[in-house]
């Protein structure tokens, strides 16, 4: 095995798992941001407080309440996902999830009001009010989606805590600049932070061609 | 028809709409006048189910369309818009051109109704509603804002419907030239309480009370 092709499995990996905490993070935050946004209920000033707080969960605290939840006499032991792409995903949703809920309740908040009158006096079904919603906040939307990619490819704190880095299963871009720093190899170290740059940066241009083309 | 009884809408202590009876037949058009803060939205946002009521009853024997005073236009074009907002599509593209060119949006029909000016989009907003079979509208101020143009052919947009479909209308404005040219009943509202009710001609001309007399004579100033 040479250099290269371990440095493509960290990459994988590291797209792999942003890829499945951000998709996961927003199938289940978004819809619960639009749902607190839109609704007046009681508790509503508790649970925004609640997501603002767990927006600032320290990511090592993060990661050892799931190495607590996942390790071999654990609740959930039993799966063997300790050590595994798995349950850094499962610790990257746990940091992420609260970020989506906040943001998207607070765009929400600002622009649905106006949108939901208009719909609910055009007699909309709520299925399409909520549709209409997402598709006319589409670029805040994608600002939130990338905010949470943003935060995952970063994440270093949990991911070393319940992944190990372990060489060829669990070993990411953050880990191994971690990894290759302590052993003093900063070229490469600094090599593999360019190389995690440019990949957020190349997301970020796929993510403006995205909502160039919808505001054309 | 809308019956409303006992009709009261608080916030905390503060009662800000008390009607006691209130009915809007079909085939009638009812205008409620009134200074900023008398409730006249807040009535309106009330029927059309966007703001809850705090007491009181309001029946309805059909389907309420609401036009707020700010419609947001959808990030489509203003045909896009008209079709997206009907809800059947039985020669829906034939309407929807017609009411494009009633409300004189022919030549904006592929353009992006988010880059409309205020009036065109008051338009569109119209065009949306009306693309639907009502039974009863309710129209915010649907000419604040806008041009004597625009203003016309809201207005004659309004008459025609109405006398198409049958519909009831019940509708707000800050204009008494409007309300005489599309009122069978005129409402007045002070401090969320109808102060007075009548025909145009009746109200406008020979208020009742104190109040009535010098709304009315600021409205005349006003305008």
């Amino acid at each position: 095995m040479n250099m290269d092709s371990e440095l493509l499995q960290i990459i994988g990996v590291t797209l792999r798992m942003s890829f499945f905490s951000t998709v996961i993070s927003c199938l289940i935050g978004m819809p619960l941001g639009v749902l607190i946004g839109k609704s007046v209920f009681k508790g509503k000033r508790t649970i925004k407080k609640l997501t603002g707080t767990l927006m600032g969960l320290p990511p090592v605290v993060a990661g050892l309440i799931v190495y607590m939840l996942f390790t071999k006499y654990g609740p959930f032991g039993s799966f063997g996902l300790l050590f595994t792409v798995e349950v850094m995903v499962i610790a990257q949703c746990m940091l992420i999830i609260p970020v989506v809920i906040n943001l998207t309740e607070s765009m929400t908040e600002i622009n649905a009001k106006k949108l939901i009158e208009t719909a609910k006096g055009l007699n909309f079904s709520k299925l399409k009010t909520s549709l209409l919603l997402l598709s006319e906040n589409k670029q805040s939307l994608l600002s939130v989606v990338l905010t949470a990619f943003g935060r995952s490819i970063a994440e270093v704190g949990a991911v070393s805590l319940v992944g190990g880095n372990i060489q060829w299963k669990t070993r990411v871009m953050t880990t191994a600049i971690m990894l290759e720093t302590n052993k003093g190899n900063f070229s490469f170290a600094l090599a593999l932070g360019i190389i995690l740059l440019l990949i957020s940066f190349v997301v970020n241009i796929l993510a403006s061609a995205l909502v160039r083309e919808d505001e054309e | 028809m809308i019956k409303i009884l006992n009709l009261k809408k608080q916030y905390g202590e503060r009662t800000v709409l008390n009607i006691p009876e209130l009915t809007v037949n079909k085939g009638e058009t009812v205008v409620v006048v009134g200074p900023n803060g008398s409730g006249k939205s807040t009535l309106l946002r009330i029927l059309a189910g966007i703001l809850s009521k705090t007491d009181g009853e309001v029946l309805a024997d059909g389907e309420i369309y609401y036009m707020p005073q700010q419609s947001i236009p959808f990030s489509k074009s203003v045909k896009e818009n008209i079709l997206f907002s009907a809800k059947d599509s039985k020669e829906i593209e034939k309407r929807c051109d017609d009411i494009l060119s009633e409300l004189s949006l022919s030549h904006l029909a592929n353009k992006k109704a988010k880059k409309l000016s205020g009036g065109e989009c008051q338009r569109l907003a119209l065009g949306r509603i009306i693309i639907n079979q009502c039974d009863f509208l309710l129209l915010d101020e649907p000419t604040s804002a806008m041009d004597i143009e625009g203003t016309e052919i809201i207005e004659s947009v309004i008459k025609k419907y109405k006398q198409e479909t049958g519909c009831g209308i019940l509708m707000t404005t800050h204009s008494p030239k409007q309300a005489k040219n599309l009122a069978d009943r005129v409402i007045m509202l002070h401090e969320g309480q109808i102060a007075e009710q009548g025909s145009p001609d009746e109200l406008l001309s020979n208020p009742q009370t104190n109040w009535g007399k010098k709304f009315i004579d600021m409205w005349k100033i006003d305008t």
